[in-house]
């Protein structure tokens, strides 16, 4: 009987609980399930690919055809001029660039040389790209008379799949500290809430403890850059503008769970919700793999995701000898995203106080 | 009896001539369509002790929380002192996680309370000194209380609220309590107190606001309180609160 009665007691508690556990039982799972779609090809079928001409010489038609060859295994995409393309290759809007020789249409044309261009520190992207260099030389082989060949070539520095890995799980601390601890953190506070919001404001705890946090999010950029410097990494996690882009990140992914919790008013649901967030913005904003391993629909969601431009500017500059002008409009991007992430938490904040 | 003062005056005699230092005028504030309050006035003269008391479910607490600034009343208008409200809650407000002692410091620099001996006395009459460097978490209920009294004390605001000020503590540290806030009216601040249980405070009392179903039932200043048949403030609430209890059952 005392079993019986205890069962009932569970059942009769996880009625009060059924939010928390349909998330846990049924959306989280159900998540994961769905998620495990997006990893169904190892080697990427539609990455973006730039096509170039070599030189002034080349003509319209051979462009044309390339791109034509090129579509059977990429998202083929032209540039104006070699500059133009290799400054898409940096910003991740395509993961190899294909320079087009002239004279593919020359009578008597023996051979003709074709070359891929790829960004050493995508590290991911090496092993694809030479499966992409194999493909495109038997495609175009197929196009044209003469033979084709496609030469590889890296620019950049190159770097291993661990150096590669380091901003990534960088912004990953920061993402797992503004959706986890801060909520935990606000969640804590609910108990001297009104002790202070009498002697002082919610909105200054607010404003004081996402500033807090931020500044904290040095300490992990410290101790990644000493784990790199033990470990012989050639990253630069220093530099100012990854700092400032990552300092950033933080503040809007903050002003976000921070409005989910007061719009919950600090309860555990607002907790549940920004892992749920979390794990949304990991899934979808490509984090680990670039954009170009997804389907074109995935590749999308994540060009609208604000993280996704942070992981860019990050790892680029990080990874990159590339200056952070170079990434002017992503920046600008973030600070606009962010000024709307706290107008949102600035609106939360009066709409609690409206409705306590 | 009512406790006096040094001098043998109430506090409350010329308290009750001055200037309100806290004014509530025609208050309401509704639930959707419940309705806890209804055009409630509140004066709240320097120099008194001001009891706030009535049944569960009166306004009392949504009209402290009024007064404080948390609740937006739906209609009317609080006049509350530039230099703030020290806010002392039914239940205790403050960081669990840190010690008393880091409690107490956080908002003696919050609030600008910069009186040492002041912190200490209070910390000493409270007899907090004991539990200072314990995690405030995992303080029992009565010094939990206290803590929280300490802190609404701390910045020696011209208005201190208090709800269930007594809640939890022992018959000994009600009565230091009881001369703590009777010191504090002498020294010309105001003190509210919301409570249940009138009788605990019957001595010090300056002035009685009892409310039912958020409206004011009686609202008057010691002296000029007609006890009429009853012994003590205490039975005079009562027995209000019963009659309009009535009257709202029978409808008249």
């Amino acid at each position: 009987m005392d079993i019986l009665s205890l069962l009932r007691k569970e059942v009769v508690w996880s009625r009060h609980r059924l939010v928390t556990l349909c998330f846990l039982l049924l959306v989280l799972p159900a998540f994961f399930a769905t998620t495990t779609a997006a990893f169904g090809t190892v080697i990427p079928e539609d990455a973006p690919v730039g096509v170039v001409a070599e030189n002034e010489s080349v003509t319209d038609d051979e462009i044309a055809l390339v791109e034509g060859g090129l579509t059977l295994f990429s998202e083929p995409r032209v540039y104006e001029n070699t500059s133009a393309a290799r400054r898409a290759l940096q910003r991740e809007r395509v993961y190899a660039v294909l320079a087009v020789p002239p004279g593919l249409y020359d009578e008597g044309a023996q051979n003709a040389t074709f070359t891929l261009i790829v960004d050493g520190s995508m590290v991911p992207f090496e092993q694809p790209s030479k499966a992409i260099q194999g493909i495109a030389g038997a495609s175009l082989d197929r196009e044209f008379d003469a033979d084709v060949t496609v030469r590889r070539e890296v620019v950049g520095g190159t770097h291993s799949l661990s150096e590669y890995l380091l901003p990534v799980f960088l912004l990953g601390i920061v993402m797992l500290f503004a959706f986890t601890y801060l909520p935990y953190n606000l969640a804590r506070e609910r108990d001297v809430l009104d002790r202070l919001r009498v002697e002082s404001s919610l909105d200054a705890v607010v404003a004081t403890k996402i500033g807090y946090f931020a500044v904290l999010m040095l300490v992990p950029t410290v101790a990644f850059g000493a784990a790199a410097a033990y470990l012989n990494y050639s990253v630069t996690l220093f530099a100012p503008g990854a700092i400032a882009v990552l300092l950033l990140t933080f503040v809007y992914l903050a002003a976000i769970s921070t409005s989910i919790m007061i719009l919950t008013n600090f309860d555990t649901v607002g907790r549940f919700l920004n892992v749920a967030v979390l794990l949304a913005a990991i899934t979808f904003s490509n984090l680990v793999y670039p954009v170009g391993f997804f389907s074109s629909v995935r590749r999308e969601i994540a060009r609208l995701i604000p993280l996704h431009y942070s992981m860019i500017v990050t790892r680029s500059l990080t990874l990159k000898d590339t200056p952070l002008a170079m990434y002017g409009d992503y920046v600008l991007g973030l600070v606009g995203f962010t000024a709307v992430s706290l107008l949102v938490l600035k609106l939360s904040i009066e709409r609690y106080k409206r409705t306590i | 009896m009512m406790r006096s003062t040094d001098d043998g005056e109430t506090g409350g005699d010329d308290g009750a001539e001055q200037d309100p230092i806290l004014e509530l005028r025609g208050v309401s504030k509704s639930y959707g369509d419940v309705t806890a309050l209804s055009g409630v006035d509140l004066a709240v003269v320097p120099g008194t002790i001001h009891a706030l008391v009535g049944p569960n479910g009166s306004g009392k607490t949504t009209l402290f929380r009024i007064a404080l600034g948390l609740t937006r009343p739906s209609s009317g208008t609080v006049d509350a002192p530039p230099e703030g409200i020290g806010p002392g809650f039914q239940r205790a407000n403050f960081y669990r996680d840190l010690t008393v002692a880091e409690n107490l410091d956080v908002f003696a620099a919050l609030t600008g309370a910069d009186d040492d001996a002041w912190r200490e006395e209070i910390c000493s009459t409270l007899r907090l000194d004991r539990v200072r460097d314990r995690r405030a978490g995992d303080l029992s209920g009565g010094f939990a209380k206290k803590l929280d009294l300490a802190l609404s004390l701390l910045n020696r605001s011209p208005v201190v609220c208090l709800d269930e000020p007594m809640g939890d503590l022992d018959d000994v540290s009600k009565s230091k309590l009881l001369d703590l806030l009777a010191d504090y009216r002498d020294e010309g601040h105001a003190v509210v107190v919301s409570t249940h249980h009138l009788g605990a405070f019957e001595d010090v009392i300056d002035h009685l606001t009892v409310l039912h179903d958020g409206e004011i039932l009686l609202d008057e200043t010691r002296p000029a309180i007609d006890l009429g048949d009853h012994d003590s403030l205490q039975e005079l609430y009562v027995s209000r609160s019963l009659a309009a209890e009535r009257d709202t059952t029978d409808g008249t």
